[in-house]
């Protein structure tokens, strides 16, 4: 017996040794396979002269501008590439210690409950020549930048179920339209709070918006979790016509031809913005200065406008000069609005949640 | 071969010798579940009493945030949880019951193919099967374009039922493995002296399925927490149907702006406490009683024979079972992967090899799955072996308190969804002093490979449980007598008897890993997207077919690798160890 535990001893002595000894040996094998991080682990951030630039990025375009701003200017820039989601809550949970340096994202809103915290740069602005939409976005205390305009939600539809459609957002509830209207859940898609905030705004006030939403919802509403959802509940015929970001609907457009697009009176415009992380180390603030600098420049603008040409590509530029990709409407002929980040990013979990408890389910 | 074992023998000498690394085996075990698991699990779940401590409020200590979970739809999530789990554990035991005992005790043809095709269910990530459905029977989806109408069964299925649906799919395997073992080992004296009284065959067996209660109660412990965790049908039947449930509330918190850690990190505690009543629930049931049923006398069983009708039928159930949990999501997520990206509708003439073609040329889309089979390949080989050991732990015959500590650490792991890894991690290995004395682990392939290797210990042990309760030590304690090296006495006698399983075990946690999703879009390094970050990132984009392509590739690449790891071990591993574990 006396052997056996022994033994069984000593299997758990060589084990957990090796087993520990593997995870290190292991990794660290992973790691020099891997190739890009070995500088994560070896750099640090804080005492090398040259550190790699961290983008955060949920732009569809983001790769081919990265690659672009790296072959012109040699700086060394890694990029984490997600939905809006996933890289909000990555900065939330590094808040004692961030490790990012950019944030490129779309929508104000998040930008501004960040600059709230203390989360973003204060006091950059490219030198550059902004068109007249640009200067309507642009924060007063310059803490993030504007880089293109896409419109939060306005409706597309398809042309065989919807031969007349709806010129306005409140003749969504017209009975002919019952239960052909589908959108995406603010809870789950980025870009639809500021949607249903913009909605609210156009509206009067939030309850105003509860009660337009209330009776969509009785009028046979539809909610999806995200664009990719939604559109494909277009194509498949589940629904007829829905509400989601401008810059998807012309994408998908492209792809469908049967497909088209209303701009509503009052809709909502959503800005990508980049934003810098105060607590970069010198040279990456200063890296990432020049980021957002290329980005607004015409070689950064090309990028933008064919790096995803079935989505993201498919925004109005914020520069005097810059024109948006062929087909694209002039934005002067959409009637939008611009509502205060300020006033509506701090009510997102409130509205959110209402908009669960009420509407989803 | 010389050289080797006295090599080990020399290892095992030095770490015996009492103060040396011997005494240091348990600890180190314990020092690396505390760094894997209980650290970062445990600071995830300090947020919600204290969101303070991680920067993420300004409480120091605090009940406010359980408040907040269990009220709206958190709660509501929570509510369907439970019910969806229990049901599911209740079913999946139930058909993998069934499963086991045409393949365990009857003549049923192809029992080998059942046992390899219960081991592809273990395999198929949840979200391929659900979505899988989806094309079939969605609106406009193959089934109608077949002359097949759906709205009826749509109805039904996208919702509740369709998410106990799949994940029941994804239960009767773990079920299966848990009662198989039982099952296989029971002696038939008990049958026998219940037909010797009188019993019919019914009655027979109602006696005989009690002493099995172990192994049921153990089965439905393993698919609870296992479902309760799932986060593929969350994502997919169960969001599409507005049917809330905990892992997507949880990952809702988290992933809306602002982030609500310390809700989800309450949530993540009405989970853990979930599992924790279910083991309640499964001590308490067997308290007080014996199943020692196994012992050196124990006659080895029976198989019933099965005659002409019998034998229809129960390949016919058997063909239902795997053709609903197999064949019908993957031919629904074939045929959706060769739509052209361009078609509104689905008719013969818009099917297209040009997806595989996209997929196949971008090389920022095969990178991520180099990447993530590299991260799996390590992962996974880890946690088989940290699982033989704990298995060796959790079935010893005078397992300790430690050891009941240890199961229920892990089985409560089970239980918590990925995303708690993730942000855990980032909490606990991203803190500023760990920076200043010279640590960098966050943002690196270490932390995500380390955290990957915590979320499949628990499963890959709770696989090799049963297994290893079946090795029977007396032929390795012969080898030790007789002066064999600790390691020589293991690998020759105890590998031999494990191989099987170990090999599955790995195959399972590889996969596992190749497709997971919520720790690797919190803790992927910069510049290097892994497989699912890229497949999600496609549907996101509304590339579905291509997302789609991309995810039957990755899948076609995953069973690849199954059949050359199987393929190997047939043409590299003795005939014995071949015997060894395979149905008869």
């Amino acid at each position: 017996m006396r052997q056996a535990i022994r033994t069984h001893r000593t299997l758990f002595g060589v084990a957990g040794t090796l087993t520990a000894a593997a995870i290190a040996v292991s990794a660290l094998a992973t790691v020099s396979h891997s190739g890009g991080t070995d500088r994560a682990i070896l750099t640090s951030r804080a005492h090398a002269a040259k550190v790699p630039l961290i983008v955060y990025s949920a732009q569809g375009y983001d790769m081919n501008v990265v690659k672009a701003f790296q072959h012109a200017t040699g700086i060394p820039t890694e990029l984490v590439c997600d939905s809006t989601g996933p890289l909000l809550a990555r900065i939330s949970a590094q808040r004692n210690n961030p490790q990012w340096g950019l944030l490129w994202v779309d929508g104000n809103q998040p930008f501004a409950a960040l600059d709230r915290q203390g989360l973003m740069l204060r006091g950059f602005e490219p030198s550059v020549r902004w068109n007249a939409t640009a200067d309507k976005v642009i924060p007063t205390d310059k803490s993030f930048v504007p880089t293109g305009i896409t419109i939060a939600a306005t409706l597309i539809y398809n042309r065989k179920k919807v031969a007349d459609p709806p010129t306005d957002f409140r003749q969504l509830l017209l009975p002919k339209y019952r239960g052909l209207l589908g959108m995406n859940n603010p809870s789950i898609s980025g870009p639809t709070y500021p949607y249903v905030s913009g909605l609210m705004a156009y509206l009067g006030s939030v309850t105003q918006g509860e009660r337009f939403l209330l009776r969509l919802k009785a009028n046979g509403l539809h909610i999806f979790p995200t664009n990719g959802n939604t559109l494909h509940a277009l194509q498949i015929g589940q629904i007829g016509m829905a509400t989601i970001q401008s810059s998807a609907i012309i994408g998908a457009i492209e792809q469908n031809p049967g497909w088209g697009i209303s701009f509503f009176k009052g809709v909502t415009l959503l800005p990508g913005n980049i934003g810098i992380d105060p607590k970069a180390p010198a040279a990456e603030v200063a890296e990432a200065k020049r980021f957002a600098e290329y980005v607004l420049s015409p070689a950064g603008q090309h990028q933008m406008l064919i790096g995803d040409p079935h989505g993201d590509s498919n925004f109005w530029p914020v520069l005097q000069g810059e024109s948006p990709r062929p087909g694209m409407p002039p934005l002067s002929s959409v009637p939008y609005q611009v509502t205060n980040p300020y006033l509506w990013g701090p009510r997102e979990s409130t509205i959110n949640s209402w908009f669960t408890t009420h509407i989803v389910q | 071969m010389v050289i080797a074992d006295r090599l080990s023998a020399r290892l095992i000498g030095a770490v015996t010798r009492p103060g040396r690394l011997g005494a240091l085996g348990g600890p180190a075990l314990w020092a690396l579940f505390f760094l894997i698991l209980l650290v970062p699990i445990g600071l995830f779940l300090l947020v919600a009493v204290s969101p303070a401590i991680v920067g993420q409020g300004h409480a120091w200590l605090t009940f406010a945030n359980f408040a907040t979970a269990l009220q709206g739809q958190t709660l509501q999530g929570l509510v369907d949880s439970l019910v969806v789990s229990t049901t599911t554990a209740v079913i999946s035991v139930a058909i993998a019951l069934g499963l086991a005992w045409l393949v365990q005790r009857t003549t049923i043809p192809g029992r080998g193919l059942w046992t390899l095709l219960v081991w592809v269910v273990l395999l198929t990530p949840s979200f391929l099967i659900s979505l899988g459905w989806e094309r079939l029977l969605e609106p406009d989806g193959i089934l109608v374009h077949l002359g097949v109408p759906t709205t009826g069964i749509a109805n039904v299925f996208f919702g509740p039922v369709g998410v106990v649906f799949v994940l029941t799919t994804k239960g009767v395997p773990f079920a299966y493995f848990a009662i198989s073992a039982a099952l296989g080992a029971l002696g038939r004296e008990f049958e026998d002296a219940a037909r010797t009284h009188g019993a019919g065959r019914w009655a027979a067996l109602r006696m005989v399925l009690p002493i099995l209660a172990p192994a049921f109660w153990s089965a439905l412990a393993i698919v609870f927490a296992e479902t309760i965790s799932d986060f593929g049908v969350a994502t997919t039947i169960a969001a599409t149907a507005n049917f809330p449930i905990a892992t997507q509330t949880l990952f809702n918190a988290v992933d809306n702006f602002p982030a609500n850690f310390p809700v989800a990190a309450a949530v993540g505690w009405l989970l853990v406490g979930s599992v924790g009543l279910a083991l309640v629930a499964q001590s308490r049931a067997l308290r007080g009683r014996s199943y020692q049923v196994l012992s050196g006398r124990t006659r080895p069983s029976v198989r019933v024979r099965l005659g002409g009708r019998s034998r229809v039928l129960a390949l016919a159930a058997m063909g239902v079972f795997f053709g609903l949990s197999l064949g019908v999501p993957f031919a629904g997520a074939l045929s959706a992967s060769l739509v052209k990206p361009t078609a509104s509708t689905i008719t013969w003439h818009s099917l297209t090899l040009a997806n595989y073609a996209t997929v196949l040329h971008h090389p920022t889309v095969l990178g991520p799955l180099g990447l993530s089979a590299a991260l799996a390949c390590v992962a996974a080989t880890v946690a088989v072996v940290v699982g033989v050991i704990v298995a060796r732990t959790l079935t010893r015959r005078r397992a300790g308190p430690s050891a009941r500590v240890l199961d229920l650490l892990l089985l409560a792991t089970v239980g918590l969804p990925g995303i708690v890894l993730g942000a855990g991690y980032i909490f606990a290995y991203n803190l500023p002093w760990l920076n200043d004395i010279g640590i960098h682990l966050y943002g690196t392939l270490i932390l995500l490979d380390m955290a990957y290797l915590a979320n499949t210990v628990p499963s890959t042990t709770r696989l090799l449980v049963g297994p290893m309760a079946q090795v029977q030590f007396g032929l390795h304690d012969a080898a030790r007598v007789h002066g064999s090296g600790g390691l020589r006495a293991w690998r020759t006698t105890v590998v031999p008897l494990l191989s099987r399983s170990l090999l599955w075990a790995w195959l399972f946690g590889f996969t596992g890993i190749l497709f997971e999703l919520p720790i690797s879009q919190l803790l992927y390094p910069p510049g290097q997207e892994t497989l699912a970050v890229a497949i999600n990132a496609a549907f996101a984009n509304y590339s579905y077919a291509p997302g789609t392509t991309l995810m039957v590739v990755s899948v076609g690449f995953a069973v690849i690798v199954v059949g050359v790891v199987l393929l190997v071990f047939r043409i590299g591993a003795p005939r014995g160890w071949q015997r060894v574990g395979s149905a008869r």
